[in-house]
């Protein structure tokens, strides 16, 4: 049966209201903590590190008081691709690719397929990667509303602005782009409901046709994109008419004010971060 | 024939983004049954739940939560059903027409449906011709515009088309008459009205417009709340202000005059709901 509600799938990106201690902190100590970890699941390889990350997100989704199951209901569309992708990595990868730290061991060669012990690692490293990175997103966005995390990005970017960082219209640019986001999802729901209100075959696409599933994307791209020029016409005209000129003398009803927890959030997320950095030469594996 | 039923729903709930923490409740328990060849209103304040029910009428939405929806006898939770043969006999127009034209032009558009039903070419000409002429659109001058082009009561009828070009049995206007201009409205009222008398039609008429409801429809269906709250012939929910105001609803202009009139002792004999009744009322008691 076909199930026309995109944003069921769409976690990221989606905020959650609640009132736990990372709902609670400053957006600037979010986004500085996001990136630190980021940092840390970027540059580690090994399991051990990577174990220590999946443990941790898990513990951070606790503390949101967000639901694990929402959260990897939307992780659930991209497993085909996690899937291919390892496929891929562990068939094709283990010629070129030198581990680090360690001596290079073929596990299986015949023909093109060639298994090291170092494709192996980078396969499971690269899936808990994806994991970790995916938890932290979602953690980021379900518990920070945009506009806050627009002026996280804002007031981060701000002394930037010396040497000619336009922070304020990023930040707005970023903000409309992630607007976007649900609002071209329930329009690609119109869209394809229209379509199959009038005998369109939706819901019997094969899961190998993909020539008929590509033809069929295509009928669904143009009338989107579209819907999102005369969107943004709409946005401009808006703006316009509301007198925007960008950051120019403008002030700011909220102000965002770092507390007690957001200190204490900010260094634990920095020590724990180089911590993880630093794992990777004591615990290479 | 009128005693057919086309579409039974029983005790329907729905929720959208079920699972989530988001989760909202858009129907709750609704009971309604809708006969072949009627035409039927469904009234409520935004919100109601009524897009979403008609979306169960040509299985946009299945029922996967509980509760049950028949549609020409075929249950609709059943997941082997062909849906297909159920939208070409339950035609659905949506709110925003602009939305749900997806060709490049008109006459394509209005085509998409016989194209994927496997029709002629020349059979599909034909086809599209009547439905541009049902909905006031000349085939000639009209078929190889641009639908982006077009203006908003345009687009309307376009989308109206492709709809009407499929033949459906039944057919449901989710608030299509919102936003066009008082003459393009009353145009579109009576080709509503031909369609249901000389082609035997069935109307789902879903609107806010207590005007076009009272001039349409023999029967009347007000939700609230996810919930039918009122239902009963047209006459006899709009005898109703109280409970209809209570709804956040009102009742025909013409149909208030009366009401307060009644209020202040000069009680007229049938209750008007079109401005024609309410001049013939006005003028009985005139002449007495």
């Amino acid at each position: 049966m076909e199930d026309f509600e995109f944003l069921r799938h769409i976690t990221i990106g989606q905020y959650v209201p609640g009132h736990s201690l990372i709902h609670r902190l400053d957006p600037r100590t979010k986004l500085s903590v996001f990136l630190f970890i980021t940092a840390a699941i970027t540059f580690n390889i090994s399991y051990t590190a990577n174990t220590v990350l999946v443990l941790t997100m898990l513990l951070l989704v606790a503390l949101s008081g967000i639901s694990l199951r929402y959260i990897l209901s939307g992780l659930k569309p991209a497993l085909p691709l996690i899937i291919a992708l390892a496929i891929l990595q562990l068939l094709f990868y283990g010629e070129a690719y030198v581990p680090y730290g360690m001596q290079s061991r073929t596990l299986f060669h015949w023909g093109w397929i060639h298994i090291t012990n170092g494709s192996v690692q980078l396969v499971i490293v690269s899936a808990m990667r994806f994991i970790e990175l995916f938890f932290l997103t979602s953690l980021l966005t379900n518990t920070t509303t945009l506009t806050d995390i627009t002026y996280g990005v804002e007031d981060m970017l701000r002394p930037f602005s010396r040497i000619g960082v336009p922070s304020h219209e990023l930040s707005l640019v970023a903000t409309i782009a992630l607007r976007f986001v649900p609002l071209l999802a329930e329009q690609l729901e119109i869209i394809m409901k229209a379509q199959a209100s009038r005998g369109a075959d939706i819901a019997h696409r094969g899961r190998l046709q993909f020539v008929r599933s590509a033809r069929q994307v295509s009928a669904l791209i143009v009338p989107l994109f579209i819907d999102a020029f005369r969107r943004a016409e709409d946005l401009i005209l808006a703006m316009q008419a509301r007198c925007y000129v960008g950051s120019r003398g403008r002030t700011r009803f909220v102000r965002l004010r770092f507390g007690p927890q957001d200190y204490v959030a900010y260094a634990l997320g920095l020590v724990y971060s180089v911590t993880m950095l630093a794992l990777r030469h004591r615990f290479p594996l | 024939m009128k005693e057919q039923p086309f579409i039974q729903i029983n005790d329907l709930h729905h929720k959208y983004l079920r699972g989530t923490p988001l989760e909202v409740t858009a129907l709750r328990g609704v009971n309604m049954t809708i006969y072949k060849g009627e035409s039927v209103g469904i009234i409520g304040r935004t919100g109601a739940g009524k897009s979403t029910l008609v979306q169960h009428f040509n299985g946009l939405i299945r029922p996967a939560q509980s509760g049950r929806v028949l549609v020409d006898g075929q249950d609709m939770s059943d997941p082997h059903l062909d849906v297909r043969r159920i939208r070409q006999k339950v035609g659905l127009v949506f709110q925003h027409p602009e939305q749900q034209l997806f060709e490049r032009l008109v006459g394509d558009d209005i085509a998409f449906g016989l194209k994927k039903l496997g029709m002629e070419p020349a059979a599909r000409r034909e086809r599209v011709k009547w439905a541009m002429e049902m909905v006031g659109l000349d085939f000639d001058s009209f078929k190889d515009r641009f639908t982006f082009s077009l203006s908003g009561g345009e687009m309307r009828k376009v989308a109206l088309a492709g709809v009407l070009a499929l033949r459906p049995e039944v057919l449901i206007l989710d608030e299509s008459t919102s936003g066009i201009d008082p003459r393009g409205r009353k145009e579109l009222l009576e080709r509503l009205l031909t369609l249901h008398h000389e082609y035997g039609v069935t109307l789902v008429f879903v609107s806010s417009n207590m005007e076009d409801v009272a001039g349409l429809v023999e029967r009347v269906y007000v939700m609230d709340g996810g919930r039918v709250v009122m239902s009963g012939t047209t006459r006899q929910v709009f005898a109703q202000p109280a409970e209809l105001r209570r709804y956040g609803l009102g009742v025909p202009q013409v149909t208030e005059v009366a009401h307060e009139l009644a209020a202040r002792g000069i009680p007229l004999a049938n209750l008007p709901l079109t401005v024609a009744e309410g001049v013939d009322e006005i003028w009985r008691i005139l002449n007495s």
